[in-house]
């Protein structure tokens, strides 16, 4: 057996053991405080077990593996439901780029300690209410204030900042030059004076998401993440972190075999849905698109494995798990007819055809909008031209608002 | 098998492309496409030269002892070239239904001619859009066959052809010499496939399987088949997205390429991604080659690879304009092939219907 199957075998035994009281029907009614204390009990049991900061470098405190051993870990935890939610974004990003930029590294050793242990979330504050695909539009400013700084402005739809404690954020610093190049990044404490966190209620009735607001904010210039004015830089490599995360073909919705058994349960003219074509034909047509997005993964995953680039294919993941998704659900609760009118805001998305219909569009727009996620394809792997840009090369305080 | 492919591998692709791309003349295809029963020789004889015919078949008959990867990578690059002659699938199918069949004699017989090219294969299993009748209308009695079979790819030239029949209401799979049958070939939108209809008159045939094996025999073979057809549609695909993408970035609209606007950049990307989906699951499927699962894995190809081909065919000529739909540009040799190799090995109705009962447990 290969090092990574024992690997993932002791995962698997790990979270065997974790399920009875973490998993996901253990925490069946919970509410979302009652999930995240168990969330970080489960974390600093991930930690004590080895399985925490899996790709990490033994220096700061991970365990020196692969990216491909953190991907076979997340695979595995993603079937228990665990409540990791509250850490993904914490660990995937904020933490790394500080491991990478902050100069203070006994500051740094305590801070990833404390976050893989799950005692301290970190939060990212790009988006903000002028402007989400557009990153370098943003309009939150920072001055020079004695040997520091000084934060004005607001972030938007920043996950969990009602339960963090620090946060990374990118800034401007120079509104007299092109947008792009006049950002500054830091890292900011979320407890202090100045800072308001306020959650946002969103279209499926849970508030994970959050507007956050700064007020004289004051920031040490050791806060600073980066260069002045190379904030921009620092963004793209926190979004670029990330590659090696695990995927899920079913767009983090429903698995095809829960649409499959829905079909067999329910009839439509008084025949069994499944000998029905249009049905039929849904199911063929998803599993076709999913069984590709798996290979593509399982590709990936064996070129890694031999220490080779994967391709830009694994891209398309996103866009096309999630849109698939989307439209699975409405056609599931097409099946169920009145009986799909009941409705559980806080019941698991994975399980649920209507949390998951109803959530779907979050999962269009976050972390890259299928619009952008195009963009990308068209621009960076088939070298199509970029869309007419108006504000290029304008210094930002010239362009028309 | 991995699904990663080794260097030996590589090769054959690239050196498949290579040669095809030197070999394949526009203007030959398009002239073909008036012509009825007339079979791609350039084509064919490069085929036959390069060892394609053989790959796939076992050394100790003449061949070179690969399998359905390599195969595919080859029909890869002929998709991508719309190369006519349909003989690498069709001939494919007739070396795996005796291969499978277990029958040395047979194999002793005809593996060898056909790894050398020296004979080419049809495989008559379809009437209309049922791929597999229960009830063929070709029956088989007393060793002669008789009954017709419309349309059957490759079969205006072909010299052999595996044939779905009856015999005494069980499924029978038969071996026939054409040099005696009747065909009549069909005027196309597709002429270079060689579609003819075959008339049996008590043909004498040699027999390849009989009742439940010879169901589950022609199961097998037709999914080797649309394996291999579905890396040709991936090619077909590929090609249309890069010629797509050329387009875009050359020709000007309103001052700019016209690939600058999102409906056409993102339209491309489209394709790019229905391209990459069914090359994914077309690699798979050539690795699970004998497992189980491959019946699932071929369908997959399947599904993706015709809606990627139809798809891309649909969309490179809306980008083109008006130039896109001129004879001379030749775009519709794409088109035309998208729809004769979704047909080809049973259509999207076929499979759908196929990988559900598979994943339900139902019989196919």
């Amino acid at each position: 057996m290969s090092e990574i199957e024992t690997f993932r075998q002791n995962a698997r035994a790990f979270l065997e053991k974790m399920a009875p009281k973490y998993g996901r029907d253990a925490r069946a009614g919970n509410t979302v405080e009652q999930d995240l204390a168990l969330g970080r009990e489960y974390m600093a049991a991930r930690y004590d077990a080895g399985f925490g900061g899996i790709n990490w470098s033994p220096e700061v405190g991970g365990q020196g593996l692969s990216n491909m051993h953190k991907i076979a870990f997340d695979a595995e935890e993603m079937q228990f439901g665990m409540p990791v939610q509250f850490f993904g974004i914490s660990l995937g990003m904020p933490v790394p780029i500080l491991i990478h930029y902050c100069q203070d590294k006994a500051f740094v050793k305590e801070r990833v300690r404390k976050a893989l242990r799950g005692e301290e979330i970190w939060c990212q504050m790009f988006s903000e209410p002028s402007g989400g695909s557009d990153l370098a539009a943003l309009r939150t400013r920072v001055e020079p204030d004695g040997n520091g700084w000084k934060m004005n402005g607001q972030k938007i739809w920043t996950s969990w900042a009602q339960y963090c404690d620090y946060g990374v954020i990118v800034t401007r610093s120079d509104p007299t030059v092109e947008k792009h190049k006049g950002l500054t990044y830091f890292w900011i404490d979320m407890k202090s004076p100045g800072v308001e966190v306020r959650p946002i209620k969103l279209a499926g009735g849970d508030s994970h998401v959050n507007e956050v607001f700064f007020d004289d904010v004051r920031l040490e210039d050791e806060q600073r993440l980066g260069a002045v004015g190379g904030g921009f830089g620092v963004a793209l490599h926190t979004l670029m972190i990330e590659r090696y995360i695990a995927t899920d073909s079913a767009g983090f919705g429903p698995h095809l075999d829960e649409f499959v058994k829905l079909a067999q349960e329910v009839e439509i003219n008084g025949k069994p849905a499944i000998e029905d074509g249009r049905i039929r034909s849904a199911i063929a047509r998803n599993h076709a698109m999913r069984a590709g997005l798996d290979s593509i993964t399982k590709r990936a995953f064996l070129m890694m494995q031999a220490g080779m680039q994967p391709g830009p294919e694994g891209s398309l993941q996103k866009l096309v798990a999630v849109r698939s998704r989307q439209k699975l659900s409405e056609l599931a609760m097409d099946l169920k007819g009145n009986e799909g009118f009941a409705f559980d805001p806080h019941a698991f998305v994975k399980t649920d055809w209507g949390t998951s219909w109803l959530n779907a569009p979050t999962g269009r727009i976050a972390g890259g909008s299928d619009e952008v996620l195009l963009n990308t394809i068209a621009e960076k792997v088939l070298g199509l031209p970029q869309d007419h840009r108006p504000d290029k090369g304008v210094p930002f305080n010239q362009i028309p608002a | 098998m991995s699904m990663l492919y080794d260097e030996g591998q590589q090769a054959i692709a690239t050196e498949s492309r290579r040669v095809l791309d030197a070999r394949m003349a526009k203007e030959r295809l398009l002239a073909l496409l008036d012509q009825v029963g007339v079979i791609d020789r350039p084509f064919w004889d490069t085929a036959v030269e390069q060892g394609w015919t053989a790959l796939a078949i076992p050394e100790a008959f003449g061949g070179l002892g690969l399998g359905l990867v390599e195969l595919g990578l080859v029909a890869q690059a002929a998709g991508a070239a719309t190369s006519g002659a349909p003989f690498l699938t069709s001939g494919y199918g007739l070396s795996s239904a005796l291969i499978g069949s277990g029958n040395a004699a047979l194999q002793q017989a005809w593996l060898p001619r056909l790894a050398s090219g020296e004979v080419t294969a049809a495989v008559a299993f379809a009437e209309g859009n049922t791929v597999l009748p229960a009830q063929p209308a070709v029956t088989l009695s007393g060793g002669k066959l008789n009954g017709g079979k419309p349309a059957v790819v490759g079969a205006a030239s072909a010299d052999v052809a595996l044939v779905w029949a009856s015999a005494g209401g069980q499924p029978v799979l038969a071996l026939a010499e054409l040099a005696g049958v009747e065909r009549r070939a069909v005027s196309s939108y597709d002429n270079t496939r060689l579609h003819a209809d075959l008339t049996f008159r008590d043909t004498p045939v040699q027999v390849v399987a009989e009742g439940a094996a010879a169901h589950a025999l022609a199961l097998d073979v037709l999914a080797r088949m649309a394996v291999v057809t579905a890396h040709e549609q991936v090619g077909g695909a590929e090609a249309l997205l890069h010629i797509a993408r050329d387009y875009a970035v050359t020709r000007k609209a309103f001052g700019q390429p016209i690939g600058a606007f999102q409906s056409i950049k993102h339209r491309i990307a489209e394709m790019y991604g229905l391209v990459e989906i069914a090359r994914a699951n077309c690699i798979h499927a050539a690795a699970s080659e004998g497992q189980p699962g491959f019946l699932i894995a071929a369908a997959d190809a399947r599904i993706s690879a015709t809606e990627a081909y139809d798809t891309n065919a649909r969309d490179c000529m809306q980008i083109h304009g008006g130039i896109g739909v001129t004879w001379e540009l030749g775009l519709h040799l794409h088109m035309r092939r998208a729809r004769s190799l979704a047909a080809e090995q049973g259509s999207l109705l076929f499979w759908e219907d196929l990988l559900v009962n598979q994943l339900t447990g139902e019989a196919a």
